[in-house]
C-alpha cells in the first residue's frame, strides 16, 4: 500500500522473533527478491547485490553506509520523458536492502514527503518506493560524525521498516514493522524462534549504550534553542561567509546527503527520439538559481550555504513539519576541508548568546 | 498509475508574430485540452534542446490555442527563436497560482508593466476586460526601452486605449522621431492622483529592476505590501515544488507563485536579483 504509512505501529509489538544466523534470514529474502547488503570498502560501507551462492563475508554494518538511500529511489540520472511519445516508468522488480539505519529510514520519510506529495506524485520515485523491502539494523560503535541524536534520531530504527535486525550475544532479534514484514515472518516461520526475554533486555541495553555514546560525542554541539529558531535568528550573521572560506564548492555535501533532492531537467537528442532527463543538482552551485537574464539571488557562496541550512531546518520544517536533516553525518565525512554542520550551528548559537535579548525573537 | 509529471504535450506552432527586435510571439495548439488561469505559467520544451518557463500572453478564455511571447535572452530562448511555423514543441503545466481575480472585484486595478513583462499582463488585461464591470477601473502604465521595443503594438498603441474603463499611459526610455508620448522610466508616468489607493490593487510585471522601483513607488503612494501583486521570474525547472531552483525563502515560485503579494516575500534577501 502506498502512502507509505506503515500500518503497524512499533509499539504494538506485533512480532519480535529471533534467528540464529543472519545468513539464514538474508538467504530467505534473496530467494524471493533482489537483495542489497553492506559491503566494506576502505573505512566505509556501500551496498552490493547479495549472492547467496558465493561465499562472501557478510557485513553487519555498525553505522550507516556511505551510499545515501536516495541512490536507490531517485537515481543520479534517469529518463523521465520521451518526445513526442509518452514514456511509462520502467517496471521495477521488488528489491530489498539490508543494513539501513534509523537515519536512512528518516531520510526516506523526508523524500516521501517531497516525491509522493498528493498533488504531484513522481511516478518514477513511486515505482521504486513501493517495491522496496526494508530490513533495517541497529547501530553500534558509532562514527565520530554520527549526530542523529542532535536531530531527533536514534541509533536504532523507530519506524518505517519492514523488518529490523538487532545483533545480540546469541543470535539476532528480528522485529516486524509492517504488514509486508509480518507476511514474510509468517511465511518463513520455521526459521524463527520466540525471542527470549533476556535477549530483548540485552538489545535494549545495547541500544541505550550506543545512544549515550552518540549523545556524549555530540554534547559540545548542543544548542540553546530549536535549530530552526537558531537559524531564523541568525540570517544576518557573518558566520556563513566566514565558514564559506573553507568551501571549495565541490558539492559533495549535497550529493551524499540522503535528504537533498534538488534536480534539474535537461533535454537531449537521441538517435531516433528526444529525451528529457532528470539529474541530481546542487544548490551549492553558483549558477543554480540564475535566470536567463543573468539575475541570481544567491551569487555569494555564504548565501548559498545559508540557504541550504535554512531549507533544511526552517523552510522544509515550515512546509512539512519535520527537519530535512537526519544527522547521519555523511556531509561531515565528505567535506575534506572540514566544514561541519554541527560547528556552523554551534557558532550561530554562540553568537546569539552575545546578542541583546530584544533582537532575538522567540 | 499517476500521470507522468515530466511529460510534455506536443503542440503545433500555427503562427509566429514578430513583436519587437528581440521578442516573438508563438501561437500554439496543444494536442490535448490545456486549460490555465491567467498568471499561471507553463514549461515549453524545444525537443532535444531545452525547456524554459513562460507565462502565456493569451486569454484563458481561448481554449483552442495559446500565445506565448518569448524574448531572446538565453540559450534556450535563442534557440526557441529559430522555431518555425508548423513545428511541434512540447508544453507542460499549467503551474502555480494565477492572479487572484476575486480579490480584485470592486477595485481599481493598477497595472505597471515593462518590456516582455507585458506578456502576462496581456493575458490578465484580456481577462479583466471580459468582465470589466466587475472592476472600478483598469489603469495601465506601460514602458519599453524604445517605441519599437513595445510588444502588442497594435493593441497598446491602438484599441486598448479606447476601451471604456481603461486609463492607459505609455512611456519609453528613449524616444524616436515619431514618439509623441512620455520619455522616462515607467515610474515617471505613475502619479499618486491616478487612483484611490485605499480601493486599489497594484499589479507589477517586468524586468527585476523595474519591478523593484515600481514597488517602491507604490509603497510611496501608500499601497500596503499586501495590495501589491508581483509576478516573479525565477529559474523554475520542474514546475511543481520539488527541484528547488526557484526558491525564494520558503516559497517555491513555481508552486506558491509565480504571483505573490509583496507582503509575502518582502523580508527575504535579494528578491530582485
Amino acid at each position: 500500500m502506498l502512502g507509505m504509512r506503515h500500518q503497524i505501529n512499533r509499539g504494538e509489538r506485533v512480532g519480535i522473533v529471533s534467528i540464529s544466523k543472519l545468513s539464514v534470514l538474508l538467504n530467505a529474502v534473496a530467494e524471493q527478491i533482489e537483495l542489497y547488503t553492506p559491503k566494506k570498502i576502505g573505512n566505509h560501507y556501500t551496498f552490493a547485490k547479495y549472492d547467496s551462492s558465493i561465499e562472501t563475508p557478510l557485513h553487519f554494518n555498525n553505522v550507516r553506509a556511505y551510499t545515501p538511500i536516495k541512490d536507490f529511489l531517485f537515481p543520479l540520472s534517469e529518463l523521465v520523458a520521451v518526445f513526442s511519445k509518452s514514456v511509462e516508468p520502467n517496471e521495477v522488480k521488488p528489491f530489498a536492502i539490508f543494513g539501513l539505519k534509523d537515519c536512512d529510514l528518516r531520510s526516506i520519510e523526508i523524500l516521501d514527503k517531497v516525491f509522493l506529495e498528493e498533488e504531484f506524485q513522481d511516478p518514477f520515485y513511486q515505482r521504486r518506493r513501493e517495491k522496496l523491502f526494508i530490513i533495517s539494523s541497529d547501530c553500534f560503535d558509532p562514527a565520530e560524525s554520527c549526530c542523529c541524536t542532535l536531530f531527533g534520531g536514534r541509533p536504532f530504527a523507530q519506524s518505517g521498516f519492514d523488518l529490523n535486525v538487532s545483533k545480540t550475544s546469541d543470535g539476532f532479534i528480528v522485529e516486524v514493522g509492517s504488514n509486508k514484514g509480518r507476511d514474510f515472518v509468517e511465511k518463513h516461520s520455521q526459521l524463527f524462534t520466540d525471542a527470549p526475554e533476556a535477549l530483548l533486555i540485552e538489545r535494549d541495553k545495547t541500544r541505550a549504550k550506543t545512544q549515550k555514546q552518540i549523545e556524549q560525542n555530540n554534547s559540545k554541539y548542543e544548542l540553546d534553542a530549536p535549530v530552526n529558531k537558531v537559524l531564523e535568528n541568525s540570517t544576518d550573521s557573518e558566520v556563513f561567509d566566514i565558514e564559506s572560506q573553507k568551501c571549495v564548492e565541490c558539492q559533495a555535501c549535497t550529493r551524499i546527503c540522503p535528504t537533498c533532492h534538488c534536480f534539474y531537467l535537461y533535454d537531449t537528442r537521441q538517435k531516433d527520439y528526444f529525451a528529457k532527463m532528470k539529474m541530481w543538482d546542487s544548490c551549492m552551485r553558483m549558477a543554480y538559481a540564475a535566470v536567463a537574464g543573468g539575475a541570481n539571488p544567491r551569487k555569494v557562496l555564504g548565501d548559498r550555504i545559508k540557504h541550504r541550512l535554512m531549507h533544511k531546518f526552517s523552510y522544509f520544517f515550515d512546509r512539512y513539519g519535520i527537519d530535512m536533516c537526519v544527522g547521519c553525518g555523511r556531509c561531515i565525512d565528505a567535506d575534506s576541508h572540514g566544514m561541519d554542520i554541527r560547528v556552523v550551528l554551534k557558532k550561530l548559537n554562540e553568537e546569539l548568546r552575545t546578542k541583546p535579548k530584544a533582537e532575538v525573537a522567540k | 498509475m499517476n500521470k507522468n509529471l515530466y511529460q510534455p504535450i506536443s503542440s503545433e506552432i500555427i503562427k509566429i508574430i514578430d513583436e519587437s527586435p528581440t521578442i516573438r510571439s508563438y501561437v500554439i495548439v496543444p494536442e490535448e485540452p490545456f486549460k490555465f488561469e491567467t498568471g499561471q505559467f507553463v514549461e515549453l520544451t524545444w525537443p532535444g534542446v531545452g525547456e524554459a518557463p513562460f507565462t502565456p500572453s493569451s486569454s484563458p478564455a481561448d481554449t483552442e490555442k495559446m500565445e506565448i511571447s518569448i524574448m531572446k535572452v538565453g540559450h534556450v530562448t535563442e534557440l526557441l527563436h529559430e522555431c518555425e511555423k508548423g513545428q511541434k514543441i512540447g508544453i507542460r503545466g499549467p503551474y502555480g497560482n494565477g492572479y487572484p481575480l476575486d480579490d480584485f472585484i470592486g477595485k481599481h486595478v493598477y497595472i505597471v508593466g515593462g518590456g516582455v513583462g507585458l506578456a502576462p499582463i496581456r493575458s490578465l488585461f484580456l481577462t479583466l476586460i471580459d468582465r470589466i464591470e466587475d472592476f472600478k477601473s483598469i489603469v495601465c502604465r506601460f514602458g519599453a526601452r524604445t517605441p519599437d521595443d513595445f510588444i502588442y503594438k497594435e493593441a497598446v498603441f491602438g484599441h486598448w486605449q479606447e476601451i471604456e474603463g481603461v486609463d492607459m499611459k505609455l512611456t519609453v526610455d528613449k524616444a524616436d522621431d515619431n514618439w509623441k508620448g512620455n520619455v522616462g522610466v515607467v515610474t515617471t508616468i505613475c502619479n499618486e492622483q491616478d487612483v484611490d489607493v485605499s480601493n486599489t490593487v497594484a499589479v507589477i510585471c517586468g524586468p527585476p529592476i523595474m519591478m523593484k522601483f515600481a514597488t517602491l513607488k507604490m509603497l510611496e503612494f501608500g499601497f500596503k505590501p499586501a495590495q501589491i501583486y508581483l509576478s516573479m521570474e525565477k529559474n523554475m525547472s520542474c514546475g511543481f515544488g520539488k527541484c528547488g531552483h526557484c526558491m525564494i525563502g520558503k516559497y517555491y515560485v513555481c508552486k506558491d507563485g509565480p504571483v505573490f503579494t509583496y507582503e509575502q516575500i518582502k523580508d527575504y534577501p535579494n528578491i530582485w536579483d
